[in-house]
């Protein structure tokens, strides 16, 4: 928020994930489901600022050389999240075409982002090349590890779990860090391209997965799985960004 | 052994104040009118208020006087001898003296000797602090009954004069600086009190207190709103770590702040707390009657009910119930004057066994607190 120019009226920094579900009836489950995923998205939200880069966008001391880092650092698991997410789709088997469907899609929409993050690595002052040849961070590594874990096993349902943190991680980039990074850096809207296109897009990828969301998950262990998955995700994905 | 509230009271200084007055009563800063007022009062949606301070921002009530006038009116109102209460605590963000703790001076106005005392100090949840402590005071039955008082004078923190002496200040510097104007067009005076008893009253309603809770997050975010520092990153002086106190007053450190831009985090810690506790089964959504709510902007309360409608635990809105629009954003003392009007409104019909869940967040650091009440008639 910048001064003068106040944004407390209207649902422009609401929160996307809920925003489109009012005329959405999820099963029981599904809604269980929901409460226990809202509070683990709530919980790695909070635990996110305990992690010293990310603090200091909140602390207001947030430098381009850590723009630089932070890019750098997300670059390798935006690459091999296409991967997961399409491994993911081919180990659904014919009874779950539609979800199939869904995450191809969401694929087709997502699989050549890292590109996004190289042109604003650049546009922040850094070489492509040091972004390109920069190798997966210990937290990267076990989050890419268990995720394709996972979307190797048959009908990986639990990968929603996964979803919900990555999708939301997306929204939350675009809502409260793409702005703030530019007034504290000077940077220009072109070093946080891949932060706000994020965030353009999330919107259609929730309600695709409230719809997947209502037809997968129709039971306790259902609910247990992807709950879990979410967890293990937003522990690892804080760990990449405390191995930075 | 079960807790009751028994009696209430409270206290709102002078007339209520339209939303066009509070100009007048808080002053223009340097005569000019602040570019910032009108949007923000539109933001928060209050229409009156009240405050402890006139015209001439003189200080017409002190914290302690309408503590205890509050105190009075439910102690009046109550069915039991004032030499049975045998605890006092207290709640408020700033008493009039920084020590001793505002407790010892109400207790001394209302004369109740050799009591027990306790003084919280914290913003908007310090009154749950003190009123949890005294319900545990009488579950261990150690009283069999307790007065817990809370009251707000913010409006001293707010009178032009303070922003005027910040010569040095961001508030000098900018044109407009939004953290530091936030919280003078939100916040206002009065006082409100409870009487918790060992038994129901032999007449009218009593609240049984079911549970409270609270949870802070201060280990992961920064402080959102406060007094006592010059809100810069490159400082980290307090207002009693410069030379003078009138060299802290200059700095803006004696300024009350607003962190605006980390503020969405009240509410989201606040929908986790009340899932935490549904998903423990303390709370049951479906069994809420009648929702009190302290919200500090009209703004939370639409986004509070999209989230939780989204989890499919949402209370549907015409269970919620507040006067914050005539009674004003009166900090800790806001839930104590909300549950006063609660029990005399006629907006509301309140029958035995019906379940009342209050919820205080505090921005401050992050703090969310929720009680639970059953109405015994």
């Amino acid at each position: 928020m910048s001064d003068g120019e106040i944004k407390i009226e209207g649902g422009e920094d609401a929160i996307p994930e809920h925003q489109e579900t009012s005329g959405i009836d999820l099963n029981p489950n599904a809604q269980v489901c929901l409460q226990h995923l809202l509070r683990v998205w709530l919980g790695f939200e909070r635990d996110l600022s305990t992690v010293p880069l990310l603090r200091r966008i909140d602390l207001g001391t947030y430098t381009i050389e850590d723009h630089l880092c932070l890019l750098r650092n997300l670059r390798q698991q935006v690459i091999e999240g296409s991967r997961w997410i399409t491994r993911a789709a081919s180990s659904f088997d014919r009874n779950h075409a539609e979800i199939r469907s869904i995450i191809i899609s969401h694929a087709v929409d997502e699989h050549r982002d890292y590109e996004l993050l190289e042109m604003d690595y650049v546009a922040s002052g850094g070489k492509v090349e040091d972004i390109q040849g920069m190798e997966r961070n210990i937290g990267t590594e076990a989050l890419h590890g268990y995720l394709m874990y996972r979307s190797s096993r048959p009908n990986p349902i639990d990968l929603l779990g996964a979803m919900w943190i990555i999708e939301g991680l997306g929204e939350k980039m675009a809502r409260s860090w793409a702005e703030r990074i530019q007034q504290l850096t000077g940077l220009s809207e072109q070093s946080t391209n891949f932060m706000t296109y994020h965030g353009k897009n999330d919107a259609d990828h929730m309600l695709r997965f409230y719809a997947m969301l209502d037809e997968v998950c129709v039971d306790q262990a259902a609910t247990a799985s992807i709950v879990k998955a979410s967890k293990v995700v937003a522990r690892l994905y804080r760990l990449q960004l405390e191995e930075v | 052994m079960s807790v009751y509230i028994t009696s209430t009271g409270r206290f709102l200084p002078g007339p209520a104040i339209s939303t066009e007055q509070v100009e007048n009563v808080l002053g223009a800063v340097h005569g000019k009118p602040s570019l910032l007022r009108v949007q923000i009062q539109k933001a928060n949606n209050i229409q009156t208020r009240h405050y402890a301070i006139d015209e001439q921002q003189q200080t017409t009530h002190s914290n302690t006087e309408m503590a205890t006038n509050a105190a009075e009116q439910c102690l009046d109102r109550a069915f039991i001898a004032r030499d049975k209460v045998g605890m006092l605590a207290v709640a408020s963000t700033q008493g009039d003296l920084p020590a001793p703790g505002m407790a010892s001076m109400v207790q001394a106005e209302l004369g109740l000797a050799e009591i027990e005392i306790l003084t919280t100090h914290g913003i908007c949840s310090s009154s749950i602090m003190a009123l949890k402590a005294a319900w545990n005071s009488l579950r261990l039955e150690e009283h069999e009954a307790a007065l817990v008082v809370s009251s707000e004078l913010a409006s001293r923190l707010l009178k032009k004069q303070r922003y005027e002496a910040a010569t040095n200040s961001t508030f000098a510097e900018k044109r407009i600086d939004f953290n530091t104007e936030f919280l003078r067009w939100m916040l206002s005076d009065g006082a409100g009190a409870l009487l918790l008893q060992n038994k129901p009253a032999p007449k009218g309603i009593s609240l049984r207190i079911d549970w409270v809770r609270g949870f802070s997050h201060a280990h992961a975010f920064p402080t959102c709103m406060s007094v006592g520092s010059a809100g810069r990153v490159e400082d980290q002086r307090t207002w009693q770590d410069y030379e003078t106190y009138a060299e802290a007053e200059k700095a803006g450190a004696l300024l009350l702040r607003q962190d605006v831009r980390l503020l969405d985090n009240i509410l989201r810690m606040g929908v986790d707390g009340y899932l935490r506790l549904v998903e423990e089964g303390v709370s049951k959504p479906l069994e809420v009657n009648h929702f009190l709510c302290h919200y500090s902007s009209h703004h939370f309360r639409n986004k509070i009910l999209d989230l939780l409608d989204a989890a499919g635990v949402g209370i549907p809105e015409e269970r919620w119930w507040t006067n914050l629009y005539t009674r004003g954003n009166t900090g800790a003392a806001s839930l104590f004057i909300m549950l006063d009007e609660f029990l005399r409104t006629d907006e509301v019909e309140i029958k035995n066994g019906e379940k009342v869940l209050c919820f205080v967040p505090e921005s401050g650091r992050f703090n969310t607190t929720y009680m639970q009440l059953t109405v015994v008639k």
